[in-house]
């Protein structure tokens, strides 16, 4: 097979970039892995796997090891931030509700653990860690990437899995498309038993309130530690150079002042003064130039409203390395506009639906407050779609699927 | 304006091929007045592919913000209109 010569450079080892190396290899195909950090550290910080995502880590048999490590949620309940009622829940673990509907298992898992899994399953020959790429050369038949250390490397095809401030994204657009959303997090990680006015520990829960909500659920084989994420609207203009700023001790507590005790507790249990500007990727026309594609965050970097933006990355890797099982190195053009084709419209309505569901998290009181808590009574049969989607099903059908 | 009046029976005819090809709607349904969800039956999610179907073959990006406020056939082609005479 022609396709067995590829040879695909993926910069970055994050989830998006080290399932791409998997896919591929699983197809038959070499890939190098290239990330700029001398070793595979993992922030602390955890993430919510779908079924759209779980469902292609099944075919590949990783799911058991992905079990041992995760949490799966009984339920999702939505809350009251001040009084901690329930405003609406929908059953997960419960009678298998969340497998029998989508397919596939839904994980609360540590980002370090997934990470081990994945980089375990691609293996290190292929990785190569303490690359930062700087710069990329179009040539007649491949791409050269140049990375800081001095090495230079050849690839038919390079796919740029690098974030948000994607550099390979600014290669293909010539411009810097991330925007400031206007919003930030306080996040952490907490043992379970350090939250004695938290309900239902091992649910996944929202608690909504006035231009603010926190997200939280259970990590860990045994639901042991909390993961949570802050949501509050501001600054208005995020004024650091990178994502991430510190904030005196007092400001993550003191922004959720008035919200119930589980909420505070678990902010103040964290310890952790530190800010996350959230970011997204203004829509794109055009994800590849020439041989060069980017997928994930870089393509598409959204809000967290969904807990998507992991599981849209996996999906697109998943996709990606279906299209180029049978590609020719000199002729990838067709392979790239499908890709892109496929998961433009994809993404864009979860970015979009994202970006709309953090309103609808912020509302404290007021008439709006009834017709939030109408939609999130309904939420699984309106956003059932972002968790049924199956990528192996959208590229049979040649079309995108809803 | 003889120049736009071609260019928006362009835009016009070409909407009304992506809305045919991604919404299965009637070509003859699609005139300016015509509202997409009203009189169209394109639900919010259908508008998104409908969104990214246009911006590939007009070869403009329309803002998640401004295509969430058309309402008719005639406010989608205005805006691509606009937005194809801008220098990219």
């Amino acid at each position: 097979m022609a396709g067995s010569e590829l040879r695909v450079a993926i910069v970055g080892a994050g989830i998006g970039g080290l399932s791409l190396g998997i896919a591929l290899r699983e197809r038959g195909l070499r890939a190098d892995v290239f990330e700029q950090a001398p070793a595979l550290t993992e922030i602390g910080a955890a993430i919510a796997l779908s079924a759209n995502a779980t469902r292609e880590y099944a075919r590949l048999g990783l799911v058991d090891e992905l079990d041992v490590a995760a949490t799966i949620p009984t339920e999702l309940i939505y809350r009251d931030w001040r009084t901690g009622d329930r405003v609406a829940a929908h059953p997960v673990a419960k009678d298998d509700s969340y497998v029998r509907r989508f397919g596939a298992p839904y994980y609360g898992i540590h980002r370090a653990d997934l990470q081990k899994t994945l980089s375990t399953a691609f293996g290190v020959q292929n990785l190569h860690l303490g690359c930062r790429l700087v710069n990329l050369v179009e040539q007649r038949d491949g791409v050269v990437l140049e990375f800081a250390n001095g090495r230079a490397e050849h690839a038919d095809l390079v796919v740029g899995a690098d974030g948000v401030r994607s550099t390979v994204r600014r290669w293909i657009t010539g411009a810097d498309d991330a925007i400031y959303s206007g919003t930030s997090a306080f996040r952490g990680i907490v043992p379970t038993d350090n939250l004695p006015s938290l309900p239902d520990p091992h649910a996944i829960q929202f608690w909504m309130g006035p231009d603010a909500h926190l997200l939280h659920y259970a990590i860990g084989g045994a639901g042991e530690s909390e993961n949570f994420f802050a949501v509050v609207e501001t600054p208005r203009i995020w004024p650091h150079e990178g994502s991430v700023a510190d904030v005196p001790e007092d400001v993550p507590v003191a922004s959720f002042r008035g919200w119930h005790p589980a909420v505070t507790e678990m902010i103040r249990a964290a310890a952790s003064p530190i800010r996350w500007g959230l970011f997204a990727v203004r829509p794109l026309l055009r994800w590849y130039r020439g041989r060069v594609v980017v997928l994930g965050d870089a393509a598409h970097g959204m809000l967290p409203h969904h807990g998507q933006g992991a599981n849209t990355s996996i999906e697109d890797a998943f996709a990606l390395a279906a299209l180029l099982a049978d590609a020719v190195a000199d002729d990838l053009e067709p392979v790239l506009a499908r890709f892109q084709h496929l998961r433009r419209a994809r993404t864009r309505r979860i970015q979009r639906s994202s970006w709309v569901t953090n309103s609808l998290l912020h509302l404290g009181a007021g008439p709006a407050v009834a017709a939030r808590d109408a939609k999130v009574a309904r939420f699984p049969d309106d956003f059932g779609w972002i968790h049924s989607y199956d990528v192996q099903q959208a590229l049979a059908a040649g079309t995108v699927q809803a | 304006m003889q120049q736009d009046g071609v260019q928006q029976d362009g835009v016009l005819a070409g909407l009304a091929e992506v809305l045919t090809d991604v919404a299965g709607v009637d070509p003859a349904a699609v005139t300016p007045d015509a509202r997409l969800a009203d009189d169209l039956g394109i639900d919010s999610l259908t508008l998104v592919d409908v969104v990214v179907a246009a911006e590939d073959r007009f070869g403009v990006v329309i803002p998640d913000d401004d295509w969430a406020r058309f309402v008719t056939v005639g406010d989608a082609v205005a805006h691509l209109e606009r937005a194809m005479r801008l220098p990219r």
